[in-house]
């Protein structure tokens, strides 16, 4: 067990009332990809925030080696000196800058006057994305690059660093299948020049494909340890990741699917961002009641720009509208939801919740409306509503008044679930509901869709990960260059006819 | 002896727990600014805290709550309304000409001043809402071309005398206290009800918090702006016709630089320049602080001539304050949800055994 590149002994950090690292050793080795797993909170996060030295030097207790030699960072640029590189699950680049602009990063070249040597910039950039193998023009504004072509350029800016370790936090949380898949060559190409992984990511099946030993965390301790070597067993991760026996990741799916709800018809709407042109073309699809329906397509392909528009947040070209056979016209989220249809949208951040305000303000944003009396809001109505949904969902947090800022991911999603399922709604649209979070409320998100549909509600569900669609939904829509390229009942669907539909081979 | 040793113990609790709560409300900030500074100028000059004085503070500040009232409101929505000093002045000579030149009864020339803030807001509104253009831009466009209009209908000379049935309006007397500070009272606590405990006021707060999730949920984002302006509009208007009223005459300069006061008051108030946060009390007591600001300076005997230097360096100063205090009571509730949440979550595990 000699020759780790970078050891971490007995690390321990306290923040003022807690403890999120308690006394970690970890070890990693040259040419090796070593995942780091657990829920939220387990640890990782603070962990690879003392490797690259956001928590400086003397703000936790422990050592941590690089090389043998014990480092004392005191700023992420100290980090990166000394050969980690990390990449960050939300994108921090210039988005107004070039791709070589935000490669070169504080390093630019100068010429003799001092003026920045751009040839030498785009030359450089140039180079450095040679080395994943991709074909991106350095001069080209990152804000039109689409987020995984972003990834690329922000790994590539990692490694212009010339990194011997490379940090990825949830690097394929944005990337589709595909493009995931591209990545991990990457990333085992870089293995070979001698660069090694440190790779963070819910998504199992990813890991267990790239990672040559995989680290488990709960609660800030380092629980166990499994090699790709002697195999990796899921449920055993799963169940150490949540520290009790995990009855299965998805419910048994039972559907009993009624009349049709929702009929659209011969949809097309505007690309977000290339003037002029549609993302989605000609899009026709129907959705029963009580039925989960999956809308499958690689990133790009114009999934949340269709179901955006179907609520009225997006405006539509062309297009028709049938709720239980009778044609609406549904211009903007409210007549949206007062036909009785809820949208959970990509992005929790952007436009899921509203920062300023506590968990019962949020969950009330819809059901508002109907709690007015007089001139008033009903508050002890409110308080009692969302007090049952907050039980309903077990959202753990100390109170109703608590700020969502303060909540993990997994409890920010159960808060934006709690504001639709509050209002009566018919139909509702997810939009990735299970990116970002733990394993434990994945599932409970799961068990809570299987629930609503025995309420007779129709869902229409949008995700980037294949079993997911796979277990939860009764068909499968597959959107692709702009059109639905083939509809696919559950059991007739498997990862491979999807891929093949959704990229049009 | 156990008791003994407890008792300080739950007396800090008791401090720590008010302090904690104290610290979190979004008045705390302008409460301790106005006693600092109320005892510090008292101690300058004993005269500051006499009656007649205080009286001339809440007078002044009945004319200036009026106006933070709208401006909180847009605030919060994450807007902002430069133009407001304008309507003041438009509203004034509008309403100055309806009851001299055009022979109008007063409450006809009320009304039409109204309906003129009504429409400076809608016009406002309209164009922030369907054109995107941001607010600075649009009210600050609107400032000129309304004080414009002031000058274009007065050429520049006041409207004088007016007549009695309106210039005795606003010296009305309640039990000694200025009518306007009445009705300015009035004016924030429906303020503070409508921003606290209706539709309109938790979607003020959704749109300045985060507009698009507000959109998404069903929030009525363009009706809610439309609305923050014209009240805005017709509240500053008023406003410019009670000041006129006690001047016995309709300034076209009157109201310049009004906007900076009243933005001014709002954010030392707690009103978040960002938008989503604040509360009517915090800015109304923000409005007061604002005067007996102005007022220290004639009491203290300090060149009038500074005035426009403290207002901007306590504009700047209130931010400043702001931010500190946010980023204070950010790491306090971490710390806080933190504990809380371990507790629960060990209380959870206990149970599950």
């Amino acid at each position: 067990m000699s020759g780790a590149i970078l050891s971490v002994k007995n690390i321990i950090k306290r923040f003022s009332g807690t403890v999120a690292l308690k006394g970690v050793d970890m070890e990693l080795y040259p040419n090796e990809i070593l995942a780091l797993v657990g829920e939220n909170g387990a640890g990782k996060s603070t962990l690879m925030k003392i490797l690259s030295g956001i928590y400086p030097y003397g703000s936790y207790e422990g050592e941590l080696l690089l090389g043998g030699k014990v480092c004392k960072f005191q700023s992420p640029a100290d980090s990166e000196d000394a050969g980690i590189a990390m990449i960050y699950q939300e994108l921090n680049l210039e988005l107004d800058l070039s791709v070589g602009e935000n490669i070169l990063l504080g390093r630019y070249p100068r010429s003799a006057l001092g003026f920045i040597d751009w040839k030498k910039v785009h030359r450089e950039a140039r180079t450095a994305l040679d080395l994943l193998g991709v074909d991106i023009d350095t001069k080209v504004t990152v804000r039109n690059l689409n987020p995984s072509m972003q990834q690329l350029v922000s790994i590539a800016r990692a490694l212009y660093r010339n990194p011997s370790i490379l940090i990825l936090d949830e690097p394929t949380s944005v990337l589709t299948e595909k493009e995931a898949n591209s990545l991990m060559e990457i990333l085992r190409g870089l293995k070979e020049k001698g660069i090694s992984c440190i790779y963070i990511s819910h998504k199992l099946d990813e890991i267990f494909a790239l990672c040559d030993r995989t680290v488990v965390f709960r609660d800030g301790e380092k629980i166990s340890e499994y090699t790709k070597a002697a195999g990796y067993d899921s449920s055993k991760v799963i169940e150490d990741m949540i520290g009790r026996h995990l009855d299965a990741m998805y419910p048994v799916r039972k559907a009993n699917i009624g009349e049709e709800v929702l009929r659209v018809e011969h949809f097309r709407v505007a690309h977000p961002f290339a003037y002029g042109k549609s993302i989605i073309e000609d899009a026709s699809f129907s959705l029963h009641k009580g039925e989960i329906l999956g809308l499958s397509g690689l990133v790009g392909a114009g999934r949340s720009e269709l179901v955006s528009a179907i609520f009225g947040a997006l405006p539509r070209q062309a297009g028709k509208l049938y709720l239980e056979g009778k044609e609406v016209t549904i211009n903007s989220p409210i007549e949206a939801i007062q036909h009785g249809l809820g949208f959970l949208s990509e992005d929790r951040k952007k436009n899921g919740f509203i920062w300023t305000m506590s968990i019962r303000e949020n969950m009330t944003l819809v059901c508002l409306r109907d709690l007015v009396k007089g001139l008033f809001v009903d508050k002890r109505e409110e308080n009692r509503r969302a007090q049952e949904y907050f039980e309903k969902l077990s959202v753990k947090a100390p109170s109703l008044d608590t700020q969502i800022t303060n909540l993990s991911g997994g409890n920010q999603q159960k808060v934006i679930l709690a504001k639709w399922l509050m209002s009566n709604i018919k139909i509702l649209m997810l939009d990735e509901p299970t990116r970002g979070i733990d394993v434990g409320t994945k599932s409970e998100i799961y068990k809570l869709m299987q629930e609503l549909t025995d309420m007779g509600i129709s869902i229409i569900l949008i995700s980037s990960e294949m079993p997911e669609l796979l277990a939860m939904c009764d068909r499968l829509v597959v959107l692709g260059k702009g059109v639905v390229q083939c509809e696919m009942l559950r059991g007739e669907a498997n990862e491979v006819n999807l891929m093949r539909a959704a990229s049009g081979t | 002896m156990p008791a003994k040793s407890q008792e300080p113990r739950a007396k800090r609790n008791v401090f720590k727990i008010f302090f904690d709560w104290f610290l979190r409300r979004p008045e705390s900030g302008i409460i301790l600014i106005l006693v600092v500074f109320v005892t510090i100028v008292t101690i300058v000059n004993p005269t500051f805290l006499s009656w007649s004085n205080v009286v001339n503070i809440l007078r002044a500040s009945g004319f200036t709550m009026i106006s933070v009232v709208g401006m909180s409101m847009i605030l919060i929505t994450g807007g902002l309304d430069l133009s407001i000093g304008s309507t003041f002045a438009l509203g004034a000579v509008l309403c100055g000409l309806a009851i001299t030149d055009w022979g109008l009864p007063v409450p006809v020339g009320i009304l039409i001043g109204l309906l003129l803030g009504a429409a400076c807001g809608t016009v406002n509104g309209l164009l922030i809402v369907k054109t995107g253009i941001p607010p600075m831009i649009v009210t600050l466009g609107m400032q000129y071309a309304l004080r414009g209009t002031v000058s274009v209908l007065t050429k520049g000379v006041p409207i004088y005398p007016l007549p009695e049935g309106f210039t005795d309006l606003e010296p009305t007397k309640f039990f000694d206290i200025p009518i306007i500070v009445l009705i300015a009272v009035v004016i924030a606590i429906i303020g503070h009800f409508a921003l606290s405990s209706t539709y309109f006021g938790r979607s003020v707060y959704a749109l300045g918090g985060n507009q698009e999730a507000a959109r998404i949920s069903g929030i009525n984002i363009q009706r809610t702006k439309m609305l923050v302006y014209i009240l805005m509009g017709v509240l500053v208007a008023f406003a410019g016709m009670m000041t006129s009223s006690r001047l016995g005459s309709a300034e076209p300069s009157t109201g310049t630089g009004l906007e900076m006061k009243v933005i001014c008051g709002a954010i030392i108030g707690g009103i978040s320049i960002s938008g989503g946060t604040g509360t009517m009390l915090g800015a109304a007591l923000g409005a007061v602080f604002m005067e007996a600001l102005t007022n220290s300076l004639t009491v203290m005997r300090i060149d009038v001539f500074w005035q426009n230097v403290v207002f901007g360096v306590v504009m700047i100063l209130s931010v400043l304050l702001d931010q500190y205090k946010r980023s204070l009571i950010q790491r306090q509730s971490i710390k806080n949800t933190e504990l809380k949440r371990t507790a629960v979550e060990a209380k959870g595990s206990a149970g599950g055994q």
